[in-house]
């Protein structure tokens, strides 16, 4: 027989330690995708104790529990509907207020729970005091101190919430009461949603609908309209009432209550020693210094992940086509064989000397910048810059990421609030010159042409992100969102769950990306054993000589840059017979085949990525739009630059 | 900008209500209230929702850290958590100086 088999959720603030709890509990059998139909990542991962499988999940990091957000609405409703046997909350003690403001909806949800009252640490060194014990009996919620990055309290706490399972017993929460005015008109709501079948608990049903909550509302609408005309009625009462909105009046309160809490459960004493940490926050955040503090932090590490991805991939590289002869002896060189291993293994090799060399520290160095809090800071400083493109500091991130490798940008893109802002952040980060269109850039232009034209080409890269981020920021409808983000305390990131999350992050990146690259690479293999190159080049040289004005082959070469985009590059030479392209191409045909490799389409894993994460139109929208503007572009380019020479 | 700054710094004024980008570096304010209504936000992704549910509630006690250079984002500490506003908002939250103690 199985073993039964239990569900637990972790739900609470961000950056409240969520993911290390997550991770110390899971270890690495964990299993991270999207939520169904969503942009919402959702991290699923089992373990084994006393004899139960439990499934553990990682909601979403969330400040509350209304519908503002796709992360709120899918949290709220799993709690609701899912019904989880146990939710565990994970708490910051070092800012407990704010902390219990999103523990009190989960005490009005009805939901079994527990909490995990983290970073104890942190806050005795901010001088922050708490007594446990008293802070559960306040909110009648069973607590156990957790210090997750040193592993303390995981166990207490999963013992604690697989016995609350087993008992079954429904611990006495704390009820949230409100003022008597909105009080009053709660119980008049709950009155009339007695009889009505509902996920949610009548109670909360009749709070929300005083929210205005656009949820509930919409649904209790479509079952009894005459309840939510009648909370309508109710919830303008309270505004003329307090002068303010209802949900303002409600959400007040409920801050109300957390603080009073929070108060009467901890201390502050002042804080031992003058903070650390607050100096490097001042210093990273800092008007003047701040930015060339960051420019360096990011060079540095765009350099170091260059230099280590190119001797690593090299390397790679030379090891596996060392064995191609190896093969070759084995299986012998006929059409089968060479179909195998130029297409399949080809592709298999291109897809590991990817993700090995760079986007494996790259993720490293991300989730160490994102969990000790600098990622904040960035976004914090570049805010300004990021509204000339309609965005705001968080998309930042996902671009700065697209400089290493376009996919995970398209991914990181998530953190944006709204599903419009996702979309324009990944339209802009397939532009982004990543670290195979810098090799195009440096090793034809930069080479032959002297690096000043590189650098101008990639200033015109930056310029046409702006414009085009512009662009499509005006076309797009709907409203421009702005940034409300916490800066957590700094913290010396939790090395475990770094390597986990880069683990997890890779092999994500493998399944996306990898099997695409391998059956483009049989493709295109197949396409030139059959013969068909020089039909095809034949076939595209109206827009590759006539528009463009490169050599035919040059056509192909793009085509096989859609697999990778240095493989332009690499073909380019194949077909040419030289690596000296001084000989076989004028300077303006490198500027041109650059510019067209730069912005000509995502390449074969990023169009995978926007195809996840916002289906296959919007996907082939871009690619389409970016084929054309590519082109475009080179042909202008080429007619300008042409007088010239 | 500049006007905004001048407002109420000969400090004879100290119940009118200012956009919280009038407080200066270092200046505490008490929320009055969220004007959702201007030109560029709105409720379309209920910004002001968002902003209560960090913690800016009325009569919440805001200790304004500085702003990023440039018109750029401002930095907060509101019931203990430190946070940053893009100022187009910060010009909607509507606050009342608090006197140093």
């Amino acid at each position: 027989m199985p073993d039964p088999k239990l569900i637990i959720a972790l739900a609470g603030n961000a950056n409240v330690g969520k993911s290390v709890i997550f991770n110390q509990l899971t270890g690495l059998h964990q299993h991270i995708g999207n939520w169904p139909g969503k942009t919402v990542e959702r991290a699923e991962g089992t373990l084994h104790f006393k004899g139960y499988t439990i499934d553990v999940i990682d909601l979403p990091g969330i400040y509350s529990l209304s519908t503002y957000s796709l992360e709120e609405l899918v949290s709220r409703k799993y709690i609701a509907v899912e019904r989880p046997d146990m939710v565990i909350n994970v708490v910051d003690a070092s800012v407990l207020e704010r902390n219990l403001f999103f523990t009190l909806q989960l005490i009005e949800l009805g939901t079994p729970m527990i909490i995990a009252l983290n970073q104890m640490d942190v806050a005795r060194s901010k001088g922050i005091r708490i007594d446990p014990e008293k802070l559960e009996k306040l909110l009648g919620v069973p607590i156990i101190t957790t210090v997750a990055v040193k592993g303390i309290g995981i166990f207490e706490l999963l013992s604690k919430a697989v016995e609350m399972i087993e008992n079954g017993e429904k611990a006495k929460h704390l009820e949230v009461r409100y003022g008597d005015e909105v009080e009053l008109r709660i119980a008049e709501i709950a009155k009339m949603l007695k009889n009505l079948q509902f996920w949610y608990p009548p109670r909360y049903v009749a709070v929300k609908l005083l929210e205005g909550d656009e949820e509930i509302t919409r649904e209790i609408q479509r079952m009894e309209p005459r309840i939510t005309n009648a909370a309508r009625d109710l919830a303008v009462e309270i505004e003329q009432l307090h002068g303010h909105s209802c949900s303002t009046v409600i959400t007040s309160e409920r801050y109300e209550i957390a603080g009073c809490i929070a108060r009467e459960a901890q201390e502050l004493v002042s804080p031992k020693r003058p903070q650390l940490e607050e100096r490097i926050h001042d210093l990273t955040t800092h008007k003047i210094l701040g930015y060339p503090i960051m420019i360096l932090s990011l060079l540095l590490i765009f350099c170091f992940i260059f230099a280590f991805g190119n001797f690593t991939s090299g390397l790679l590289g030379d090891l596996f086509h060392s064995m191609e002869s190896l093969f070759s002896n084995v299986f012998g060189t006929g059409i089968a064989q060479e179909l195998v291993w130029g297409g399949i293994i080809e592709g298999l090799i291109a897809g590991i000397t990817i993700a090995l060399p760079y986007i494996a520290p790259f993720y490293i160095i991300l989730y160490v910048l994102e969990n000790s809090g600098y990622l904040s800071r960035i976004a914090f400083l570049m805010d300004n810059a990021m509204h000339k493109i309609g965005l705001h500091g968080k998309a930042f991130i996902p671009i700065m990421l697209g400089f290493g490798c376009n996919v995970p940008a398209c991914l990181g893109c998530k953190i944006m609030e709204t599903e419009r802002e996702r979309l324009l952040a990944a339209f802009v980060t397939t532009l982004v010159p990543c670290a195979a269109r810098t090799v195009i850039i440096l090793g034809l232009v930069g080479q032959f042409l002297g690096i000043q034209w590189a650098l101008a080409l990639y200033m015109i890269n930056l310029l046409f992100i702006v414009l085009l981020g512009r662009l499509a920021f005006k076309i797009l409808p709907g409203e421009p969102t702005a940034l409300i983000m916490e800066m957590h305390a700094y913290k010396v990131p939790h090395m475990k769950t770094v390597l986990k999350q880069t683990w997890f992050r890779l092999a994500e990146f493998i399944k996306i990306a990898l099997p695409l690259i391998i059956v483009g690479s049989l493709v295109v293999k197949i396409a030139e054993v059959a013969g068909l190159l020089d039909p095809i080049s034949t076939a595209m040289s109206p827009i590759t000589v006539m528009w463009l004005g490169l050599p035919a082959i040059a056509g192909i070469a793009l085509m096989f840059g859609v697999l990778r985009k240095e493989l332009t590059l690499i073909m380019l030479a194949a077909f040419l017979g030289t690596t000296n392209f001084a000989q076989v191409l004028t300077p303006v045909q490198m500027i041109v085949f650059t510019l067209v490799a730069m912005f000509y389409i995502p390449c074969i894993a990023t169009i995978a990525a926007l195809i996840r994460e916002f289906g296959w139109k919007k996907a082939m929208y871009i690619a389409a739009f970016e084929m054309v503007f590519a082109i475009g572009i080179g042909g202008i380019a080429l007619r300008i630059l042409t007088p010239f020479v | 900008m500049k006007e905004q700054i001048d407002i109420g710094s000969d400090g004879m004024i100290q119940n009118q209500e200012l956009p919280l980008t009038a407080l200066r570096d270092g200046e505490v304010g008490i929320v009055v209230s969220i004007n959702p209504r201007g030109e560029s936000c709105g409720r379309g992704w209920g910004f002001e929702k968002r902003l209560m549910d960090m913690g800016l509630t009325p009569g919440t006690e805001i200790v304004v850290v500085k702003s990023a250079p440039f018109h750029g984002p401002i930095e907060i500490i509101v019931r203990g958590s430190r946070l940053a506003l893009g100022r187009g908002m910060a010009e909607r939250i509507f606050v009342v100086r608090k006197k140093r103690a």
